[in-house]
């Protein structure tokens, strides 16, 4: 079920943002460094930005993809903190790496969704009418097949692969972020600040994004250090129903579905290394979300 | 009332075209070509044109698309390719065990979660709070697989509590089946549904009511029962209804290792066997069944907050 | 409404109130619900608990193309012939027909004599609900049914190009041209009781297809009946009869009381005496009264439940390998239990094919072989079968006549040196100029780690491989439509003959057909046809040897291992001897039931 929960609109979502100034950015920073959990949930997230990037460029963790079949499935030791796999590589490297192909999904698919859900729902709000109909009714009948058959459905008929994750979870995920962006489009559109840019002569297309997008874009944020999370997690799900990377690629999905196996045999530490990793990631994305939003919901600010 | 609800439903049918349309575009214009799928192994090509022909893939598409909402007002969603079983029979006859495992344990899991919720939101900020919260969260990132394997071999094989796994047909029996993935899938709701429900606990107190409740000298558990709890009703109707569609889906993990036979286990043996026209039933049968929960939603909205009217 | 919104308020805030105690109850009450319910106590019963690895599909004769689906129809279904129970090698027996058929010099005509009075079981399909004596003309209607076109069976393979006008009768039938009624010269029953088989060419593994499930006897009146059910509701003239199917969970089947075709065999292999097969000799079967197929995916709930004694027999999970067995002995936990294994060789073959048709693998022979040479066969065996396999030299299985246990192919040594010899040979030195290959595989656990390890062993000399995973049907069909470059695949065999192997390489046989490789020799197509012509022997073996020489030569695949299945089984299961091509075995089995209701006490 944790999978289904996690894509539900989640309240603050739905509810309004009252206009923010020039300072609103600046302000959210201030209160963020004073936020001692957001700091350290930045910080690891940094980190694992900082891994992920090393391990793709093969400065550390480079043996991730060094068999060596005659130290299989060897349990934790000093030479290999997290033991070995089946193809006795490790652990620990491949779990690392599996941070690169994690955040590819998390950053690329929501990248994409975030894409889709800002422009769709930017032009349903600004411009209201026959266009916010057809978008409306275009996400609602997205929204309204369960996302998990949507996401195997798309899978399926595409077929599998990182680039077809990315793919499949940015035209899954973007009707909540679209929702949010219809709704406070439509109430800046009319805001004076707008209104004094039409007088000087402002486009439809400058107004949407140089006016009015930068004054929504802690939405953005939000919704995407959240989306991060659900990507993340999809990825774990389709891994298990074999719709997940190609073999051979570290990824945490893969390595946690193979421990349906390698549990029976004792081999736990493939399984642990999985989801330390992810745990610590995840812990970090969602305290960061929760004090972003704080930093942010002036309806808290002055708490 | 009636006419809200006749008129909500007269709203559903462009939402239900649109279904319809996704559903057929994913399946029949992106998915290539099925009737080389459908004819299995060692198919000759006569073969394939045979079945080409018998599921109509020669006509226009907008043909295609016309069966496909005949076969969807007849509720005649055809075969399974791979077991050759009626689709709708699967159906409902999947139906009721996934719901025998998933409605009970949804309903202890939203008590149980809410319940907590109240308790953290009681003492937000407290040690306690924080350490519920980041247990939630490990709870989250723990694979199911992890709770399903350790509770097969711990609880029912070593101390014997259930039985490893099975099923019975009969309504009486099956309970004794259903013990462990049900406390299972309340483990596993755990963490997501705690941390929804906190937020939405918090999101009411900074009200400006709970201020003047405060005010008026009441205290803070009578607060959080009275006020806060009636007003986050609608989130959490909004939360459980959505989440009523999927348990028809009943669970994929579950089902399969627990020998249920509901529609998860379907589910995944389709996607193992490639059964698109399983899939593209799956897939619009809970949209239907999304929209009908939808509908309920919003007439109970109406029930919990008399203030919202039904328009 | 008031009421409704009244009740709900009140319950949210009765057990908000009552969190605590609430969860305590909820939690003592699900306890006590599992427990005291009493287990009814089934094992006093005499059934048969089985598993079943993946979901039966289908119980109709003619769909039941994977193992548990015609596992389950040979229970309820006969054919005209069987397989000796103990015998091994593996020997022929009449079933339905009263003795071998009388086969004409040519090897042709095939007359078959069937037994008098065997009875439909019964079902209302049948006047007054009573099964009707079988005839020789119901074996005519269940074959025509097998190769209607609109029932679009993958079983026809068995009698495909095979029995005499039978193509040509499917051929009329897709054009709307002829019935059911229309006769067919190559079967023919000019009596109840008689029914002629005449071939187009001869084919000596006719009476192997005859033991086979697609082949086995339906009633037309059932068939009809049904429709499209007819899956679902079985009705044949065997030992058991179908009394319930829950999909995806379990199958049960009754004893069909009123089955006495045979009774338990009075002998067997030399050493069955000792073995206790015996002891039942001449008795009465089946034995027991009721068996339960379930349906159990997942490896976990099905050990543990062999474990607790609620499945009589299964086989060793992968991965539950080490902790079952050590040096091929059960390990001491499990002999406490009263646990045995059973060790057989199967008939079957894993390989690695080649499309003969890629412009880089099939032209080059030296390339096959180079990637041959790199294979790490030992490797794979201890990693993927905890060493329960042993290394394919060729197509040719054990069990089988022509298996030379001494064969050694030259190409199938773990050799890099050789191997990057060969690389030069073909053109690619050091893999240099080699563009990558596609390896196609099913996206299951096991399956994809081994396209891994073929990976990881061809980059040692210089091949690059792409694995490409998708769903078992969308790979056989990638196969079927010569659209994989390389992949892996295994084949079981349907009967013990070696020409069931060499098919796979038989050029008439290319895709749609199960050569998928598309491997084409006009020599070895030759003596393929050659074989058929000859019954079991020296000569015989002879000319499948030949062809084997010819499949080393040019390598079409690359052979990967033939299995053995390590079977575990309790104490209280009598007569358990397992074979993967006897399917018709559960009504020989017998249950202890008092030993097993003291010992499942015990686990």
């Amino acid at each position: 079920m944790k999978e289904i929960s996690l894509s539900s609109p989640l309240p603050w979502q739905e509810k309004s943002s009252e206009q923010k100034g020039r300072s609103l950015w600046q302000d959210a920073l201030h209160r963020l460094a004073k936020d001692k959990v957001a700091m350290v949930s930045f910080v690891v997230i940094v980190f694992y930005l900082i891994l992920a990037a090393l391990s793709k460029l093969g400065i550390i963790f480079s043996n991730f993809d060094l068999v060596n079949n005659e130290i299989a499935y060897q349990s934790p030791s000093w030479e290999h903190w997290l033991g070995t796999d089946l193809f006795g590589r490790d652990v620990l490297a491949r779990a690392a790496h599996g941070t690169v192909t994690s955040l590819t999904v998390g950053f690329a698919g929501t990248g994409l969704s975030m894409v889709i859900g800002t422009v769709l729902g930017a032009l349903a709000g600004y411009f209201g009418g026959k266009m916010d109909e057809a978008i409306v009714w275009f996400y609602t009948t997205i929204d309204t097949v369960p996302y998990i058959l949507l996401v195997i459905a798309f899978s399926m008929v595409i077929g599998s692969g990182l680039n077809t994750i990315c793919l499949v979870i940015g035209l899954t995920f973007w009707v909540n972020h679209c929702r949010v962006m219809r709704a406070e489009f439509m109430k800046h559109r009319d805001r004076e600040y707008v209104q004094s840019a039409v007088s000087l002569g402002a486009s439809h297309l400058r107004r949407i994004f140089i006016h009015i997008l930068p004054n929504v874009s802690h939405l953005v944020l939000i919704n995407f250090s959240l989306g991060v999370v659900t990507a993340i997690m999809s990825e774990v799900m389709l891994s298990y129903l074999g719709l997940g990377v190609e073999p051979g690629v570290p990824s945490w999905g893969m390595m946690i579905s193979d421990a349906k196996l390698e549990l029976s045999r004792q081999v736990w530490w493939g399984l642990a290394g999985a989801t330390g990793f992810m745990f610590f990631l995840v812990l970090s994305l969602i305290l960061f979300n929760d004090a972003l939003r704080d930093a942010l919901d002036p309806k808290l600010k002055n708490k | 009332m009636f006419k809200y609800i006749f008129r909500r439903t007269i709203y559903m049918v462009p939402i239900l075209f649109g279904v319809t349309l996704l559903t057929f575009t994913l399946f029949h214009v992106v998915g290539g070509d099925p009737a080389v799928l459908a004819a299995g192994k060692h198919a000759t090509p006569e073969q394939i044109e045979l079945i080409r022909q018998s599921l109509g893939l020669n006509r226009p598409l907008y043909v295609q698309y016309f069966q496909f909402l005949h076969q969807i007002f007849t509720l005649d969603f055809g075969r399974s390719w791979s077991s050759r079983q009626n689709i709708w029979t699967m159906f409902t006859q999947g139906v009721g065990p996934s719901l025998s495992l998933t409605l009970p344990a949804f309903l202890i899991a939203e008590v149980l979660t809410i319940s907590l919720a109240l308790l953290l939101a009681r003492w937000r900020d407290s040690l306690f709070d924080r350490v519920t919260k980041i247990t939630c969260l490990a709870m989250l990132s723990l694979s199911s697989l992890v709770y399903i394997l350790w509770g097969q071999y711990v609880l029912a094989y070593k101390w014997d509590i259930f039985p490893i796994s099975g099923w019975d047909p009969s309504w009486a029996g099956r309970w004794e089946f259903l013990g462990l993935p049900i406390v299972i899938f309340v483990l596993l709701s755990l963490g997501s549904n705690i941390l929804f429900f906190r937020t939405v606990f918090l999101d009411e107190i900074y009200h400006d009511y709970v201020r003047t409740a405060r005010a008026k000298g009441l205290n803070e558990s009578g607060i959080l029962f009275k006020h806060v709890l009636r007003n986050a009703m609608i989130p959490i109707i909004t939360r459980v209804v959505q989440e009523m569609p999927f348990l028809i889906l009943g669970s994929l993990l579950l089902e399969s290792f627990f020998g249920i036979p509901g529609i998860g286990g379907l589910v995944v043996l389709a996607i193992q066997n490639a059964d698109f026209p399983v899939i593209k039933a799956m897939t619009f049968l809970s949209a239907v069944l999304y929209m009908i929960f939808q509908l309920i939603s919003d007439v109970l909205y109406a029930v919990v907050d008399p203030k919202i009217q039904l328009r | 409404m008031n009421f409704a919104t009244f009740s709900l308020k009140l319950s949210v805030q009765f057990f908000i109130r009552k969190g605590k105690a609430m969860l305590i109850t909820t939690l003592s009450l699900l306890l006590t619900l599992s427990m005291g319910c009493t287990r009814k106590n089934k094992d006093a019963e005499n059934t048969l608990n089985i598993v079943a690895t993946s979901n039966i599909k289908t119980l109709d004769p003619i769909e039941a193309s994977d193992v548990y689906s015609s596992g389950a129809v040979a229970q309820v279904y006969e054919g005209l012939l069987h397989y000796h129970f103990l015998k091994r090698p593996l020997q022929l027996e009449p079933l339905l027909a009263a003795q071998m058929p009388k086969v004409s010099k040519d090897g042709l005509t095939h007359t078959f004599t069937l037994r008098q009075g065997i009875k439909f079981q019964d079902d209302s399909a049948f006047p007054e609900g009573k099964g009707r004596e079988l005839t020789a003309s119901d074996f005519i209607y269940s074959w025509k049914r097998l190769a209607d076109p609109n029932n679009k069976s993958e079983g026809f393979w068995v009698f495909d190009n095979k029995i005499l006008g039978l193509n040509e009768w499917r051929e009329q039938v897709s054009k709307g041209k002829a019935t059911y009624e229309t006769p067919i010269e190559g079967l023919q029953a000019p009596d109840r009781y008689t029914l002629i088989i005449k071939l187009k060419k001869p084919f000596y593994q006719l009476h192997y297809v005859l033991t086979m499930s697609y082949t086995s006897v339906v009633a037309k009146e059932v068939v009809e009946r049904y429709g499209k059910e007819f899956l679902n509701h079985p009705v044949g003239t065997g030992p058991f009869k179908f009394e319930s199917w829950t999909r995806n969970n379990q199958l049960v089947l009754t004893r069909n009381k009123d089955w006495s075709l045979h009774t338990y065999p009075t002998e067997g292999e030399a050493s069955d005496k000792a073995q206790n097969y015996l002891e039942d000799a001449g008795k009465k079967i089946p034995f027991v009264d009721k068996v339960v197929i379930q349906e159990i995916i997942e490896d976990q709930p099905r050990w543990l439940n062999f474990m607790k004694g609620n499945l009589d027999y299964t086989s060793i999970p992968k991965d539950n390998f080490d902790s079952a067995v050590q040096n091929g002995k059960t390990t001491k936990e499990l002999n406490d239990k009263g646990i045995h294994l059973q060790i057989n060789r199967e008939p079957d073959v894993t390989y690695t094919a080649f499309n003969m048709n890629d412009p880089i693998l099939g032209k080059n022979e030296n390339l096959r072989k180079a990637m041959s040479l790199a294979y790490d066969t030992d490797t794979s065996i201890k990693k993927f079968y905890n060493g329960r396999a042993i290394t394919a030299q060729s197509p040719i299985p054990p069990e089988v006549d022509a298996y030379d246990p001494n064969y050694k192919n030259p190409y199938k040594e773990y050799n890099l040196s050789k191997a990057k010899e060969f690389m030069v040979k073909a053109g690619y030195p050091e893999g240099k100029g080699l563009a990558p290959i596609e390896f196609s595989s099913p996206n299951s656990t096991t399956n994809r780690q081994t396209a891994e390890f073929f990976k990881q062993n061809m980059e040692k000399i210089g091949v690059k491989i792409n694995i490409v995973t998708s769903s078992w049907p969308q790979f056989t069909t990638k196969i079927t439509e010569k659209k994989a470059q390389l992949w892996g695949i295994a084949w079981l065999a349907d009967y013990p003959d070696a020409e069931n192997f060499l098919q796979l390489l038989y050029g008439p046989n290319g895709s749609p057909g199960p050569n998928g490789a598309n491997y084409k020799n006009k020599e070895f197509d030759e003596l393929y046809e050659q074989a058929s012509h000859l019954l079991p022997g020296v000569e015989r073996d002879k000319i499948y040897q030949k062809m084997r020489d010819i499949f080393t030569k040019e390598l079409p695949w690359i052979p990967g291992v033939h299995r053995l299945s390590y079977s575990t089984y309790h104490n209280w299961l009598k007569n358990f001897k397992f074979h993967s091509v006897i399917n018709d075995n559960l009504k020989y089995f017998r249950i202890d039931t008092k030993e097993r209701g003291e010992m499942k006490a015990k686990l």
